[in-house]
């Protein structure tokens, strides 16, 4: 079972050489200012409590995984007194709003001490997650009423909260949901409907649990024009907000799965249970829907940081192992054989992990960043321009960074040969944990339909070039720079295909509307290979700026170069098959799949 | 979990019309017997007794597992029982020589049967095929008395058979193997050692288990050329073929894995264990490796089998499961969305599993073809037979099973989060299907196998004459109209894979490291270069009037020909170039510098 050590190294290079986060945090208005020493201290105390507090959870949590049972759901050993650490070091309220006790740190900093909990101990980082992000959403959307009832023990983690979108039947079009509000006397809602899926709805963690649920307002009209959202506590508080009555909200029974099983996945059973309106009637799924970027965008680091623990255990075996020679002869001349760490093939997935995983975690820590911008820059279209930008990237990097986690942690498993498959070693486990990214918070075809579909042809383009245009004039500021040309004329010639390639496919969607869908996941993937080479691009211009004898930053480049011999070479395969169109995907009627 | 049902149709298009069987056993001898007609029942038997008995104890044997307690296994409720039933079927005799009661029945056909039982349920799989495969062994390699003694008992059933080659330290690398045999007065070995990983080991489906053992000799040199195989059974057999004393092999645990739950992989412990000698002295790995062949194309098939299954299901799942209204227009008007398999998308995945399926499918069976002849037919056909086997054994492992877990991945996507639910059945297929990259040699060591001693040891003859034919091929079949859209992309695909060779030769006559840094993504263009030449016989026997299947099958396989042209051969433009990179980008950086 591998022990997972936070990379600082890495993540202090992100944040500070690439992205500048001082110059970051100083441009946000409305933030407390973050100081260098704020920002080490955060690391430096998350990355232990990520180490030792929860890295040790994440094999019990698989064995032992959550129990159901009528008086609620017992969640594994250690999980609870683990969250109660956390919630007296103040973690929850890390990125809250002041108002309610929050420390009003900026997002892009909450986000590094979730990669190392997610890390250590993905499950157990579902139940806070999701409460933050309940957080925020009220913090934007709710009444004052109920954000002064609800907010400042959410801020302080004494209560938590899910999102249940999900019912039955429907998954990926909310438009059909059933869950059904009537309005009350005194202004609230009688909740009733049934809700799957739902992450964390019942747990033992927390005294109080804040359901935001979708549902329909009688008379309201159909489809997702017609969808509200509600506040629904498990408990009602009393008049001194504390928790007081049971309200109509109960656990039905949790689903046995094939990962993530120290996290409850809970039928939610709403029988006339008290809710109040979030936002304004029938425009729930915008609410829900802005909020998802920030949720999307941790699933997006929850498919880096089990890829990064994936590549934490390959490595060190690799360099334990002993199992035949190098082909260069002996490098262990004084042991039966050679660590694996010499042959080529083994270089290969330890090093597309490691390509994946720094690629990743610059591309996600510079979105966090963007969404902060679009939330608290003091300039109106600062903000406006990074809200388009972060949108645009948001879908890319949740499908992307997933999948390719997938590919990574098999590799992973696979460098440990047949141990990888037996559970005490804990890399099979990061494969079925993981395999649930590419699926929930919209699964990678939906992400895929979102980019293409809504945000760059419904933008007419213009989302899209707002990137390329950052890239072409990354590209152009390092033209001349001799060690830089490999990397920025590939760069460059990318993403001016990149332009092309959407102009074709946007043409053949005027004519057939099933082009989109039928090129979606090959854009997708498309264009987060050339992201990642932006990202990279970006950590090479920084490394060639520094000691050349800093092992890291050779590393650094070295990595840069393996990305973009051995892996960006993919996006050739994805632009031709994307072009190829539609016509060999649709031709076929549905009776003629199966015989 | 829906139920299986054998792909009897697709099966004898492969058969009959593409590979046109009949006429093939006709021609050899000891196949002739075998015509059309008893090809057909038994494949019809076969599907009978693999979806009426086999698969309903998948999903029990995965929740139920095997368990150990005091040396003594138990496998899942009704696994005796149905084992029992496949082995007085005589499925565990199907390939065996007839001397001992087995039926001679050409690799071809019976790797059809060896699909359906894995696609029904691999872990009940391995304890019948690994017996047939140490039956393999015994009778290529051991004394006639050997023979007589063991081999009627494995290929009726009533024994199994195990092959023991992994030690804790020693897997890839046999040569640093410590199991020890000691010669004893009367002839026979003292085996002494511990073995991991060994499935079917020990369980309660039979009273005896009979292990292939290697080990070495006192004396013996050191490496892969001082092993020597040994035949050691659980229970000693008397002389008149009763069952004797209990001999020295004992199970000390069985492994928790990430699936194939229900197949004991046992630690097994030797204690001067009574063993018999099996080919020469220091010739064990030589014994192994005849018997490989086939082994390694039947774990090639459990990746098949079980994408089979995949999409199978998931198609299923894809006409069902209402979501979302089609981009072209509702097509299902009078209920609330359409079926998933409207999208685009969807269609993308279930045809991608599709076409990999059945190509897959098709070069199974083609490599049967070819170990038929190289080991039935004569002359100068058998010699090219066996090159042929030679250089696609190792293809056939590793890419039916990279292909078949990633179909297997999408068959789960397809069902959006009830993918990750384990009532329904495909995380158990993802996990089951995961451990075929894994074992019988890791798909790492396949692509070694192929670039370096397949390829590069013989100047790439065995390459050639591949090639060779795939040009005649393509010119006889010239003539037939409508090809020409598949022979084109097929005459490409082997000029790159023509030139691709030469490169990687090229650069390995100075570079040590060439061969293991090109050896995946090699080992993945010729995979793909004969799946496409699979489609293009199967488009022949379909444009040429040779299918029997009917109008809508056939179309269907041209449709699925045209998807796979267009949509996933591109994968090779992307895998070229990473080969072309060489080796620089994976061998120069430092072992410490990965961190
Ligand atoms: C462990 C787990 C935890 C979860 N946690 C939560 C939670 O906390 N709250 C919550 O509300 N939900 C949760 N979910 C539900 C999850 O978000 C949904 O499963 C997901 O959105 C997909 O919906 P679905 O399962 O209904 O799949 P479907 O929507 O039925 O999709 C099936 C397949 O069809 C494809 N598809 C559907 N529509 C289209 C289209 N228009 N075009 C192209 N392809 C399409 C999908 O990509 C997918 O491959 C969770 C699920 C799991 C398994
Ligand atoms: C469920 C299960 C069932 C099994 N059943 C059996 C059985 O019945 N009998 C039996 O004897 N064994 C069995 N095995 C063992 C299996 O065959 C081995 O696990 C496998 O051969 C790999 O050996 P290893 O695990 O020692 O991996 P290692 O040899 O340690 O390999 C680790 C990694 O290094 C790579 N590697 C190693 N050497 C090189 C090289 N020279 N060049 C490039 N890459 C290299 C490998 O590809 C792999 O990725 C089973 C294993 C499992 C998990």
């Amino acid at each position: 079972m591998p022990q997972y050590k936070a990379p600082l190294r890495d993540i202090n290079f992100v944040l500070k050489n690439v992205l500048n986060c001082n110059e970051h945090f100083a441009s946000l208005a409305g933030r407390e200012q973050v100081g260098e020493d704020l920002v080490d201290a955060i690391i430096a105390e998350g990355a232990k409590f990520a180490e030792n507090v929860l890295s040790p959870l994440n094999q019990v949590g698989d064995q032992e995984g959550c129990v159901w049972s009528e008086e609620g759901v017992k969640t594994p050993t250690g999980f609870k007194e683990a969250y109660e650490q956390f919630a007296e070091g103040g973690w929850p309220s890390m990125t809250a709003d002041p108002k309610f006790g929050g420390q009003g740190l900026p997002n892009s900093l909450g986000l590094v001490v979730s990669e190392m909990t997610s890390s250590a101990c993905w499950s157990w980082g579902m139940y806070t997650g999701l409460s933050q992000s309940a957080a925020r959403l009220l913090e934007n959307y709710a009444a004052e009423d109920l954000q002064q009832t609800y907010l400042p023990k959410m801020t302080d983690g004494t209560w938590g909260g899910t999102m249940c979108l999900t019912e039955p039947h429907c998954g990926s079009d909310l438009g059909i949901l059933r869950t059904k509000a009537e309005s009350a006397a005194d202004g609230s809602y009688k909740v009733t409907g049934t809700k799957i899926f739902i992450s964390g709805g019942e747990h033992d963690m927390m005294e109080n649990i804040i359901h935001l649920v979708l549902a329909r307002i009688e008379g309201a009209p159909e489809g997702t024009k017609g969808i509200s959202l509600f506040l629904v506590p498990k408990f009602l508080p009393d008049a001194d907000g504390n928790v007081g009555e049971r309200n109509g909200v109960s656990c039905g029974s949790i689903e046995h799965k094939m990962g993530i099983k120290a996290s409850a996945t809970c039928v939610m059973n709403f029988d006339g249970a008290t809710g109040f309106l979030v936002g304004e009637e029938n425009r729930g799924l915008n609410a829900m829907f802005h909020m998802m970027n920030s949720a999307r965008l941790g699933t997006a680091l929850q498919g880096l940081s089990a890829g990064e623990a994936s590549f934490q255990g390959a490595l060190a075996y690799a360099t334990e192992r002993l199992q035949m020679r190098s082909l260069t002869g002996p490098k262990n001349p004084d042991g039966p054989a050679d660590p694996l760490i010499v042959h080529p093939d083994v270089r290969r997935m330890l090093l597309t992990q490691k390509a994946l995983a720094e690629g990743s975690r610059a591309f996600i820590y510079w979105v966090s960043q963007l969404i902060d911008v679009s939330y608290f820059s003091g300039d109106e279209q600062a903000r406006k321009d990074a809200e388009n930008l972060s949108e645009l990237l948001t879908p890319i990097a949740k499908a992307f960074v997933t999948e390719t986690g997938l590919e990574s942690a098999n590799y992973g498993m696979q460098v440990f040969g047949g141990h990888g498959y037996i559970s005490e070693w804990g890399m099979e486990q990061i494969v079925r944990d993981l395999r649930i990214s590419t699926l929930y918070e919209g699964t990678t075809g939906i992400q895929a339909l979102d980019l293409l579909g809504r945000k760059v042809m419904g933008s007419g383009g213009k989302q899209l070039m707002v990137f390329t245009k950052i890239i072409h004039d990354f590209c152009k500021a390092n033209e001349g720079k001799e060690e830089m040309a490999p990397f920025i004329s590939k760069l460059a010639e990318l993403n001016k295909e990149w332009g092309d390639v959407t102009m074709k496919i946007g043409e053949k969607a005027m004519e057939n509307p099933d082009e989109v869908g039928a090129a979606s996941v090959d854009y997708l993937m498309y264009s987060g290979y050339i992201s990642l080479a932006y990202m990279w691009a970006r950590m090479v211009a920084v490394a060639l700026e520094g000691d050349r004898d800093d092992e890291f930053l050779k590393a650094k480049l070295q990595t840069a170069n393996f990305y973009f011999q051995r892996l960006l070479p993919r996006t050739e395969s994805h632009k031709l098959s994307m072009l190829n169109g539609a016509e060999s995907l649709m031709a076929m009627p549905a009776e003629a799949f199966a015989f | 979990m829906p139920e299986y049902k054998a792909p009897l149709r697709d099966m004898q298009f492969v058969l009959h019309d593409v590979f046109k069987a009949e006429a093939l056993w006709q021609g050899m001898p000891a196949t002739e017997e075998v015509n059309r007609e008893l090809a057909d029942a038994i494949l019809e038997e076969s599907a009978k007794i693999n979806e009426g008995l086999i698969a309903p104890l998948s999903q029990s044997g995965h929740e139920e597992g095997v368990h150990w307690n005091e040396g003594v296994v138990t496998t899942p409720k009704g696994y005796p029982e149905a084992f029992r039933q496949l082995a007085e079927g005589g499925w565990g005799g199907l390939s065996g020589a007839p001397e001992y009661g087995g039926q001679t029945m050409p690799k071809m056909l019976v790797l059809l049967f060896e699909e359906m039982l894995y696609s029904s349920n691999i872990a009940m799989g391995l304890y019948l095929t690994l017996t047939s495969g140490a039956a393999l062994a015994i009778d290529s390699h051991a004394s006639d008395e050997l023979k007589q003694k063991y081999l009627p008992n494995m290929y009726s059933g009533k024994w199994t058979g195990a092959m023991c080659l992994t030690e804790s330290h020693a897997g890839t690398d046999l040569g640093m193997i410590r199991t020890k045999a000691v010669p004893n007065a009367n002839g026979s070995y003292d085996i002494s050692g511990t073995k991991i990983f060994i499935t079917g080991g020990d369980h309660d489906l039979t009273e005896n288990v009979i292990h292939l053992v290697l080990a070495k000799l006192p004396d013996a040199p050191a490496g892969s050329k001082g092993i020597s195989l040994f035949l050691v059974p659980k229970v000693k057999v008397n002389d008149d073929g009763s069952l004797g004393e209990a001999n020295g092999v004992h199970c000390g645990s069985i492994e928790h894995k990430m699936g194939i739950n229900a197949s004991a992989t046992c630690v097994m412990n030797f204690d001067n264990a009574e063993g018999y000698l099996v080919g020469e002295i220091n010739r064990g790995l030589q014994g192994m490796f005849t018997m490989m062949n086939y082994e390694r194309l039947s774990v090639g098939i459990q990746g098949l089998s079980a994408a089979q299954t995949a999409y199978q299901w998931s198609c299923e799942y894809a006409r069902e499961r209402l979501q979302s209204r089609a981009p072209t227009g509702p097509v299902n008007k009078d209920a609330a969305a359409d079926p998933i398999i409207v999208h685009p998308d969807v269609r993308r995945m279930l045809l991608t599993q599709k076409a990999l399926v059945e190509a897959g499918r098709a070069f199974a069976v083609y490599v049967g073809k070819q170990l038929d002849v190289s080991k039935f037919g004569d002359g100068e056909a058998k010699a090219r037979a066996a090159g042929m086997v030679e250089l696609l054994t190792p293809v056939a492992k590793a890419f039916l099973t990279d292909k078949g877990f990633e179909g297997t991945v999408l068959g789960q996507q397809v069902y959006g989060g009830h993918g990750y639910i384990r009532e329904w059945g495909m995380e158990q297929l993802v996990r089951d299907v995961r451990i075929a990259q894994i074992y019988e040699g890791t798909n790492g060591i396949q692509a070694m196998d192929l670039m370096g001693r397949k390829v590069a040891a013989n100047r790439a003859q065995n390459m050639q004459a591949l090639l060779g034919e795939i040009r005649d091929f393509a010119q006889s079949a010239d003539s037939v109209a409508g090809m020409e859209e598949f022979l084109t992309p097929l005459r490409d695909a082997v000029d790159n894979l023509e030139s691709l060779t030469e490169y990687v030769l090229g650069e390995a006559a100075s570079d040590a490291n060439a061969i293991g840094a090109a050896a995946n993504d090699y080992l993945h263009v010729v995979g793909f270069t004969l799946y496409m030449y699979m489609w293009a016989m199967m488009c022949r026997a379909v444009l040429s009037g040779d299918s029997q299947q009917g109008e809508a099958f056939a179309t269907a396989k041209l449709q699925t020909a045209r998807y796979f042209v267009q949509r996933l051969l591109p994968q090779t433009a992307a895998l070229s170039q990473s080969i072309r990179s060489g080796s620089a980008s994976l061998m120069d950086v430092a072992e410490d510098a990965f961190v």
